[in-house]
Order: structure tokens, then C-alpha cells, then sequence
């Protein structure tokens, strides 16, 4: 292992002992054992084939967008727009799929999920745009531009999609679904766990070989590290701030898969319900590698899912105040080991 | 023709004149945190926690001021925790704001439980008390009795005189404009920073507070945005107050028209007025709409 | 005549690289002191020093004949040191009287008292014949009025002994009278000056003692009366030894342009920092660029590396992109956190996917090649010497196999060893064919690389050396000494 890599799983072990420090402080302010929460919240997620599928069906979406956010995130891109980005990606990918329904499954399925990274992607194209003409800050732009997609949304959602009084789509064919694990194995019964999952550890695999093995990849990492001397040293920096905000947005919008094919089979308006920031989240815990994105993606799902389960002993909202926690203690770790460091290399 | 006559109407007016309140209040919060050099995105954040503060210190005690009050302090703290996030440790603004926004959000989703047990809002609460002899006034008794919309008004003049004619408003605007050369001066550039933000934190709070009064309870994602919007007035206001202000305008007459259209039942699309705070925000940044230049070290850490 | 400041024995050191080194002598009070020097000499260093922004390593300074220890420039404010920076230090949003009166408000209540400070500066500006409008936003008056907005924060403050670090450098010349006649009035006022440049003219204009520093030492002093031009020049440019690597080549002989410049102007908001620039560099010579900074050698790289765009004229390259190795690797050479093989790999261009494997093995092949010095193969390059950073970006430009080779100050902040390295492969580059632009302000090192020689001052090439003129050695003194006053436009 790198030291470097030895000095991140050290602040993000010092992250979450913190954050369970101070979650467990709340837990005894209100009168209830913290070893009782966490004994659980643990046991309910991984005791049953039921509860690790859920978990690991709540961390399917995390994952994908994180990974997503990671490309722009390496590229000191601030992209907060992924909640615009996926509502936007997965209302076209529903859309297609319901109107290519004639088609066979072989080209309707892969044509919506084109269809789906393309949307998101012009989304992220937009601020990108903005960014490299206008030398507009990406992060205004793109908050404004998750109210503006909802609206839209919203507005062709209700006037033209939608279902009679619901704010949702028509269903897909049923032939267009992704196959559950459930249906496989029996272990996972019950649970929407579902070939997305699968899909998910390919794009985090991709996106790990591609943000460390490729040029491209050092190239997007250089322009983030310091972007004048890539511009110096001919890597076009205004060019890849391009491609990788489309390709990030595009990645984050994937995300929309998990919900449509593999659980409802259509497009719900505000499905995300904070996806894209709490993918945020996701993304820093896991210093923007995508391997580390899968672990920290899943513990985020048990903050989810074993919510659910622990509910009877406290309010399963805890878990939110938990991913709080991680997100602020993580900046902080980061920040006082990064100057400890500064602090011995003398420079 | 309902909705001519709505839009006409004294009442439709005051919902207007009424309607700036939070926006003003959050983006001058906005602002004098900006004007000192660091951004905060978590203005929702802040409104979000003391509405729900002064929620839950109603519903349990009925005393208005010492609710208002507790609200108060507690988004003092958390600006103070800001500032260390911000100004001591040098931490990226824009992470930290949203950090700061998500952990809001559960916290108070995990108290609204804890206390009410509704995932969705605080029981009814009184009305914050009506300043007497102005609230008799015809017509616009709840316009001039609210003593929040009247510290509203106040703040437009208040702050321009703050920002633009104090030995205070100067070094804060140093602070955001050149830190070096105010620092060379011998202006504690961190100090005015962390009083930016206080300030910032005590005017969020108060649109939070009014919010909370208005529908007389606190309800999960009662902010709905407007804290974002606080912002983007911010920004199409230039950072000045009285331009703010007519922007804050500009918002509150798109919120009411949203009102009266939906009630009127014409079935215009809502949406696109959802929408035009924020469209006009990107128009004015690429510069369609006018030029806009915010402070020169605003978000650079210190 | 009084001290009014006093240096004995100042050294001061940046992580290894000395800037002051045991400097003494003494300003006199009421009298107009000029520090000389080329970039890097120690004078900026001095200065900040008497203004508080660095506390020296070892010596003394007396203000008044008072031993002092500034921590601050505040502190050295009080004790009524006031300095204009090259950089100005104010706020473009602020008007003039704003900037003036931060940190220094008079107030009334709570109000600032805006009209007793326009008050007191208009008096100030009538007293010293400024003549700029204290209301006037700074974004929007001219450097020259910018400028005086400088030296009214330092009145303002009953500054007695100011330091103006190279304050004509960007004043047009009936500015830079303007400025002589305020310099003069603070003179009758009794004050002291102290001025930073590398302009003779100015110091013969203005000038009653000259101190020249020369890579951080004191090297010569004189007083107005035994001024004279030519010692100056030559103190400037101190003993530089013409030892040319290998044959120069007569480029009369050649003609095969890689690079031409013709008639190319660059304006950025009406200064022109190149003018009617015309110069070649042929396949197989080294051409040198020489020049006190901040005459448009950045600039030129700039363009040739697409990043600027001439106003006017033309610029014709045979191939892009080239290579470069920048003036300021830090910012502009390197990765910090990439390692050797990482910043070499950002050129390759050819590569699409990057093993373990690959990046082990290309480590290895530079680090012997070039004489990479490191204690792990996989330290970020951040870490390394100042020469091994170097010789990392110079593998990394010869790597990229390029025509045209740009090296802008390539040794400088490198030890002796790694210097001799890099001239050596410089000189190989260009028997194999390259054509190559050496741009620096070190005179030694251009007359060992350069073939031909070029003296840029003001955007404008106002001198060309052949590199038989240079091979020459009994013409040497009077060279170096035209080209001492080529450099500062005499």
C-alpha cells in the first residue's frame, strides 16, 4: 500500500469513529444504548439474505452516481448538479423505453439507457460550457439547474406522461424489467436487489480503471491537481473539463436504472429524494475512488436500510443525522491530517 | 378575468409586500457572508434549522420571544462551527455548505421525530404576537404589525449604511475583496470573516423564524428552496442591497402569481414561473441580463 | 546627516537558496537611496525586511539609530516605514479614499467621517500635487493615478522613510516625471527614499546614493557625485565569464525557420508588451533571449505555446505542440503529486493504457537516463530537489521528441551539477536537429548555449549578437558592457 493510500484509510477510519462517537452521544442523550443501535442496526442488515440484498439495492444508485461525481470531482469540477442530472437522465429513459416498446428487448433496453446517459449528460454539458466561455463558477450553475430540470420535468411530466393523478409515468413492458437476484437465489428472497447491482461494480471497475490506468485518466487528475501547468504542458485542460463533466453527468444519471428497470418499472417524480447529495457524500468518504465508493456506498445503505430496522428502538431519521456526520467529519479529518503532513514535507 | 382581479387586489399586494420577507432576509444573509469573502450555500440549511428551532421552543413553551431567541442562539453556534469549518480550517465553501446542509436536514428530520413523531411537521403553534397599534391599521395591519417584515424593510437601508458607511462594512468588504491588502493594513481579515458569518446566521434565522410563524408550524422541507433563491437574488442584485431588495421583490411577486394562477385555475403552467428565479440567475451570470462580479476573493479561503 | 536605517550583517535564506547575504550599509536620512540590481539580487528580500514582512535570519537593523525587530508590517507602519509594492496592495472595488483610510478610519459615531478624511486628503494631494479624485472607484483610474493612491495610504499614515519597489516600471515617461517631481517635494519635506529599479536613467535623474546588490551580496557603493554610467552597467551585470559550449554556428549560413515572429504586437488594455517583434530560430541553432524580466519573455512563450494570441502581425511554427520547459516549474512545469514516471507519461500522447508495469519500467529508464536523483521511485515529484524537478521536466520535453525546443530560465533555482547536465543536453538537442529558444536572464548561461544572442527590452529586440562576436575574447569588456545597457534601454 502507498502512503498515501495508508493515509486516507487512516482519516476515514478517524472519520467514522467519530461520527460514531458523537451519533452514540445523541443516542444516550435521548435515553437509548448506542450498543444497542448499532448491535441492530448491524445484525438486521447482515444477518439475513433479505437484509443484505436491501442494503445492497439501496447502495446500487450510490454507487453509480458517485462514480459519476468522482470523474468531475478528480477534475475539481464541483459538480452538485447530479440530482438535475439523474431526474433528467431517468425521465428520458423511461420515456424512450415506454415509446420504443415495439422494438425488441435487445434494442429497446440499451437505446433508453443511451438515451438516459445522453440527457444527463447535455445537463452537465451545460455548466461545463458555461464554465469554459464564461468563466462562470460551475457550482451556481449547476444549483440553478437542478430547479430549473425539475420544473421542467415536472411541467412534461404532468402535462403530457404522466399517469392520471399520480406523478409518475406509464409502466414499461414487463419484458424490459432486469431479472432480481431473488429470482436466482433463493438466499436473497424478498429483496429488490436486482442485475443492476452487477452493473453498478462494472461502472465502479471502469471507472476505477479508467481514472487510474488510462491517460485519460492522469490527464483529468493533472488538470484538477493544478490546472495551469496542465495547460502549459499541452493536456487542454478546457477541453477535458468538457468531456468529463458530460461524461460524469451522464454516468450520475445511470443511476435512474436501478429504479426503472430493476424495482418500478417507471419514472417517479423526485424518485432521487437527495440522491445526488447524499452521493456527495458517498464520493468524499471514498476520497473519489470509485473501489472505495463501492464500500462506502454500501455503508450509506445500511444507514438506509437498517434505519428501517432499528425503528422501533429509535427514529430510523437518525441514519440522516448520521450521513451528516460522516460528510463534516470527513472535511475536517482531511483538512487537519492534510496540514499535520504539510507540516513534516515542509512545503 | 379571476385572476385579473386577483392580481389587482389590495390583498394580492400585501401578499406581495408580505411574500419578500425570507427572501431578503436570506439573501442578505447571503450577502454580508459574501461581502466578507465566503460563500454560503447552506443559507437553506440555516433557515431550515430555525424554523424548526423556533418551532419546537413554541410548541413546547408558547413564548414567542424566547423561541425567537433560542433560534437565535442556536444558528449562532452553528455559524461559529461554520466559521471553524471555513475560516479556521480552510475548508472548501461549497463542500462544507452542503455538508452543513445535509447534516441540518437530518437533524432536524431525527428531532421532528423524536419530539412529534410525524415525519412531517410540528404541531400547530401561535402566532408570533402582532406589534400592538400597528397592527390596527386597515388593510395592511399584518404588513406593518409583523415586526419581522418590518425589520425586513429596515435591513434594505440598514445594511447599505452598514456595508457602505461604517468602519465595519469596510473591513468586512476587505476581507472579501483583498484579503492581503487589508491584512497589510492591520485588519484581522479572519475576525471580520467569522462576524460575516454570524451575521449571516442571525438573518437566515430570521427568515427561518417568519417562515415557521407564517404557517404556524414547522413542516419537513417547509424552506422548499428559498434558500437557494435568497442566493440567487444575491446574485442578480450584485451584491447590494437595494438592488437585492428589488430583486427579492421580483421573486415574491413570481411566488404570489404562482398562487393566484393556481387558485384561478387557468391551467398555466406554474412551473415555468417555479423556474424563472433560477433561469434568470444563469441569464444574468452568462451575461445576458447585465454584468455581475462578485467580491474578488469571495470563496477563497484565507 | 543622520542613519535613518541602518542594515548590519542582514542574511536571509529561502529553504537553501540565499538572498541576503551579510549585507551592511546604511541610508541616510532626507536623501534618496537607490537599491540596483538584477532579479534575484536581494533587493526585494532587503526590503521586505525593513517593512516587517520577513524577519531576517541573522543581523541588525536600526531605524533612527534604534536597534528594531519587526514581526509585522504593522509595526514597522508605526515606526512610520511606509512601502509601495511592485504589485500594488489595494482594493479595485474600493474608491480612492476608501483604500486610503482602511485600517485608519476616522469615524463619527458610528458613520466613517468621509469628509474630515477627503478633507485631510485633499490637502495631501494639493500639498504633493497628486492630482487624483479621492471619490474615484480604483478600478477605474490609472495605474499611474493607482499608483498615487499607494503613496497617499503611506502620507496618510505620516509615513517618514518610504520604500517604493520599482515604481516606474509601469508609468508612461511623463508619469515617470510626474513622479520624480513628488519624489523631489518629499525630499524638501524632509523625508527618506529608498528606491528599488533597474533603470540607470532614473538613478542618474534622481539618486544621491546607489547601493547594487549582486546574487545577494552588497557589491558596490557610490554617491551622486561619482555616478557614472558605464561602472554602473557593468557592476549590474558583475563578471560574467563567456565560455561557450562547443562551436557556435553562423547562422548566416542556415536558413530553415522554425519559429518566425514578424512584425508581432501583443496589447493588453493599451500597453503593448511586445512591439513590431521579429525574430527567427532556424533547425540546429540555439538562439538566446536575453533580458531584465518583465520585457515580454513570458509573452513569447505564451504565444508559442498557443496560450496568447498576437494583436498583430504573424507567427509561424513548423510544428505544435513544442516543447517547454517553463520559468516557474512549480506552477507551470509539473504535477506536484505525480511522480517521476507520472509527469513524464503526460506527454506521451501515444499511450492509452497505463500498467504498473509500464509506469515501473519508463521510471526507471528516465531515472537513469537523466540522472534523476530520489529517495523512492514513487515519490510525488513535489518532494524532490529544485534540480531533480528540473532535470524530471527536461526528460519529459526531450521525451516528447519535438521539433522545436523552448526553454524559459532552465536552470534557474538548480544546483551547479544539474545546471552543467541540463547545458550539456541542450547543446546535443541541437546537433541533432532541433531548433531551440533559450530564454534567460542569466548572461553566463546564454553564452554558453546560445549561437546567436538577442537583447529584448520594452517587447523589442533592441540588439543581436552573433556568436562570432561572442568567440571573440579580446572584445569582451566593451561587449558585456553594451549589452549591460542594451538590457536597461540606454
Amino acid at each position: 500500500m502507498t502512503p498515501k493510500a495508508k493515509i486516507n484509510l487512516i482519516s476515514i477510519s478517524i472519520s467514522l469513529i467519530i461520527t460514531v462517537a458523537l451519533t452514540s452521544i445523541l443516542i444516550i442523550v435521548i435515553g437509548k444504548s448506542p450498543v444497542e443501535v448499532f448491535g441492530k442496526l448491524f445484525l438486521e442488515s447482515f444477518s439475513s439474505g433479505y437484509g443484505i440484498g436491501q442494503v445492497l439495492f439501496k447502495a446500487t444508485p450510490l454507487i453509480i452516481t458517485a462514480c459519476g461525481l468522482a470523474f468531475c470531482f478528480h477534475a475539481s469540477i464541483f459538480n452538485i448538479g447530479a440530482e438535475g442530472q439523474i431526474n433528467a437522465g431517468s425521465f428520458v429513459m423511461a420515456l424512450v423505453a415506454i415509446k420504443l416498446a415495439f422494438l425488441p428487448v435487445f434494442l429497446s433496453l440499451p437505446l433508453s439507457i443511451l438515451a438516459g446517459f445522453l440527457t444527463g449528460g447535455i445537463v452537465g454539458y451545460i455548466p461545463a460550457i458555461i464554465k469554459i466561455k464564461k468563466g462562470v463558477s460551475e457550482v451556481i450553475t449547476t444549483i440553478m439547474l437542478n430547479f430549473i430540470i425539475m420544473a421542467l420535468v415536472n411541467y412534461f411530466l404532468l402535462n403530457f406522461m404522466a399517469v392520471k393523478s399520480t406523478m409518475r409515468t406509464e409502466k414499461i413492458s414487463d419484458d424490459m424489467m432486469f431479472l432480481k437476484f431473488a429470482n436466482w437465489f433463493e438466499f436473497f428472497h424478498g429483496s429488490s436487489l436486482n442485475i443492476v447491482f452487477v452493473f453498478a461494480l462494472i461502472i465502479a471497475a471502469l471507472s476505477y480503471f479508467i481514472i487510474y490506468k488510462t491517460k485519460f485518466g492522469y490527464d483529468i487528475r493533472a488538470v484538477g491537481f493544478n490546472k495551469v501547468a496542465s495547460e502549459y504542458i499541452g493536456l487542454e485542460p478546457s477541453n477535458l473539463i468538457i468531456k468529463v463533466f458530460f461524461l460524469g453527468a451522464g454516468i450520475a444519471a445511470l443511476a435512474g436504472m436501478n429504479f426503472i428497470f430493476g424495482y418500478k418499472g417507471y419514472y417517479e417524480y423526485n424518485f432521487t429524494n437527495n440522491l445526488g447529495f447524499t452521493a456527495i457524500a458517498v464520493t468524499l468518504l471514498a476520497k473519489n475512488n470509485p473501489v472505495g465508493i463501492v464500500f462506502s456506498a454500501i455503508l450509506f445503505g445500511v444507514l438506509d436500510y437498517g434505519g428501517l430496522a432499528i425503528n422501533e428502538l429509535i427514529p430510523k431519521e437518525i441514519m440522516f443525522v448520521v450521513q451528516g456526520l460522516v460528510i463534516l467529519s470527513i472535511l475536517s479529518v482531511n483538512s487537519i491530517v492534510e496540514r499535520k503532513l504539510k507540516g513534516r514535507f515542509g512545503s | 378575468m379571476n385572476l385579473v382581479n386577483t392580481l389587482i387586489s389590495a390583498a394580492f399586494l400585501v401578499s406581495v409586500l408580505r411574500g419578500i420577507t425570507p427572501y431578503f432576509l436570506g439573501a442578505s444573509a447571503a450577502n454580508f457572508s459574501e461581502r466578507g469573502g465566503v460563500i454560503n450555500i447552506a443559507i437553506e440549511g440555516f433557515m431550515t434549522l430555525a424554523a424548526f428551532t423556533f418551532a419546537v421552543t413554541m410548541s413546547f413553551t408558547g413564548n414567542a420571544a424566547l423561541s425567537i431567541f433560542t433560534a437565535l442562539f442556536i444558528n449562532v453556534a452553528f455559524s461559529l462551527l461554520y466559521s471553524v469549518f471555513t475560516v479556521k480550517l480552510k475548508i472548501d465553501q461549497i463542500v462544507t455548505g452542503v455538508g452543513f446542509n445535509l447534516f441540518i436536514e437530518g437533524i432536524t428530520k431525527f428531532l421532528l421525530m423524536y419530539f412529534f413523531h410525524s415525519s412531517s411537521n410540528t404541531e400547530r403553534i401561535e402566532d408570533i404576537p402582532l406589534i400592538p397599534g400597528l397592527k390596527s391599521i386597515p388593510l395592511f395591519g399584518e404588513f406593518f404589525g409583523d415586526s419581522i417584515i418590518l425589520f425586513a424593510y429596515l435591513l434594505m437601508p440598514l445594511s447599505f449604511f452598514i456595508l457602505n458607511r461604517t468602519r465595519f462594512g469596510l473591513r468586512l468588504r476587505s476581507a472579501g475583496e483583498n484579503p492581503k491588502a487589508g491584512e497589510s493594513l492591520g485588519i484581522k481579515i479572519r475576525s471580520y470573516r467569522v462576524y460575516g458569518i454570524m451575521i449571516s446566521g442571525l438573518l437566515s434565522a430570521l427568515a427561518g423564524i417568519w417562515l415557521a410563524g407564517e404557517q404556524n408550524s414547522y413542516s419537513d422541507f417547509m424552506i422548499a428552496g428559498r434558500g437557494y433563491i435568497a442566493i440567487a437574488a444575491m446574485i442578480i442584485g450584485k451584491w447590494k442591497p437595494v438592488n437585492i431588495f428589488i430583486a427579492c421583490l421580483m421573486f415574491a411577486f413570481f411566488e404570489a402569481l404562482q398562487i393566484a394562477i393556481q387558485t384561478s385555475g387557468t391551467g398555466f403552467p406554474t412551473q415555468f414561473i417555479q423556474m424563472l428565479p433560477y433561469l434568470i440567475t444563469v441569464l444574468v451570470l452568462i451575461g445576458f441580463i447585465g454584468k455581475t462580479k462578485p467580491p474578488a476573493a469571495d470563496g477563497v479561503p484565507y | 546627516m543622520h542613519k535613518a536605517v541602518e542594515f548590519i550583517n542582514i542574511t536571509k535564506s529561502f529553504t537553501g537558496c540565499i538572498s541576503n547575504d551579510s549585507v551592511s550599509f546604511s541610508i541616510q536620512k532626507n536623501s534618496v537611496h537607490c537599491l540596483l540590481g538584477e532579479n534575484g539580487a536581494g533587493k526585494s528580500t532587503l526590503m521586505k525586511i525593513l517593512f516587517g514582512e520577513y524577519q531576517p535570519d541573522s543581523g541588525t537593523m536600526k531605524i533612527d539609530g534604534n536597534e528594531v525587530r519587526f514581526t509585522s508590517p504593522l509595526e514597522a507602519i508605526k515606526l512610520g516605514i511606509g512601502m509601495v509594492h511592485q504589485h500594488f496592495m489595494l482594493i479595485e472595488d474600493f474608491t480612492v479614499w476608501e483604500n486610503v483610510a482602511l485600517g485608519y478610519e476616522e469615524v463619527k459615531g458610528f458613520k466613517i467621517d468621509k469628509n474630515s478624511i477627503i478633507k485631510s486628503l485633499n490637502e495631501l494631494i494639493s500639498k504633493y500635487h497628486l492630482g487624483i479624485d479621492p471619490e474615484m472607484k480604483v478600478s477605474d483610474i490609472s495605474i499611474s493615478a493607482q499608483q498615487k493612491t499607494e503613496i497617499l495610504k503611506l502620507l496618510y499614515r505620516n509615513s517618514e522613510i518610504l520604500i517604493f519597489d520599482e515604481p516606474t516600471a509601469v508609468l508612461s515617461p511623463v508619469e515617470v516625471n510626474e513622479f520624480y517631481k513628488i519624489i523631489r517635494k518629499f525630499i524638501e519635506e524632509g523625508k527618506t527614499i529608498i528606491l528599488i529599479t533597474h533603470k540607470l536613467e532614473e538613478v542618474l535623474e534622481i539618486a544621491d546614493k546607489v547601493s547594487i546588490l549582486r546574487k545577494g551580496k552588497l557589491v558596490f557603493e557610490t554617491t551622486r557625485e561619482a555616478l557614472n554610467k558605464e561602472i554602473l552597467s557593468r557592476e549590474i551585470v558583475g563578471d560574467v565569464k563567456i565560455e561557450p559550449i562547443g562551436e557556435k554556428l553562423d547562422h548566416t549560413e542556415i536558413h530553415n525557420p522554425y519559429i518566425a515572429f514578424s512584425n508581432i504586437s501583443l496589447d493588453e488594455n493599451g500597453v503593448f508588451l511586445l512591439k513590431d517583434l521579429n525574430f527567427e530560430v532556424n533547425k540546429g541553432e540555439i538562439v538566446g533571449i536575453c533580458g531584465v524580466e518583465g520585457n515580454g519573455q513570458t509573452e513569447i512563450v505564451d504565444m508559442i505555446c498557443g496560450l496568447k494570441k498576437q494583436t498583430q502581425g504573424e507567427l509561424r511554427l513548423k510544428e505544435t505542440p513544442v516543447s517547454l520547459v517553463p520559468d516557474d516549474r512549480i506552477k507551470k512545469g509539473m504535477i506536484s503529486q505525480y511522480s517521476t514516471a507520472e509527469n513524464i507519461l503526460l506527454k506521451q500522447h501515444d499511450r492509452k493504457v497505463i500498467s504498473s508495469k509500464y509506469l515501473f519500467e519508463s521510471g526507471n529508464y528516465i531515472i537513469e537516463k537523466y540522472d534523476v536523483r530520489l529517495n523512492a521511485r514513487n515519490s510525488p515529484l513535489g518532494l524532490l530537489s529544485g534540480g531533480n524537478q528540473q532535470k524530471v521536466i527536461f526528460a519529459r520535453e526531450l521525451e516528447s521528441h519535438k521539433k522545436i525546443m523552448v526553454f524559459h530560465q532552465p536552470t534557474r533555482g538548480v544546483d551547479i551539477n544539474a545546471a552543467a547536465y541540463i547545458h550539456k543536453r541542450i547543446v546535443e538537442q541541437r546537433n541533432s536537429g532541433k531548433a531551440i529558444l533559450v530564454i534567460s536572464s542569466d548572461l553566463d548561461e546564454l553564452f554558453k548555449l546560445a549561437d546567436r544572442l538577442l537583447i529584448i527590452y520594452k517587447g523589442q529586440i533592441v540588439m543581436e549578437i552573433s556568436g562570432k562576436e561572442f568567440q571573440d575574447t579580446s572584445a569582451h569588456t566593451e561587449l558585456l558592457e553594451k549589452i549591460g545597457k542594451a538590457m536597461i534601454g540606454i
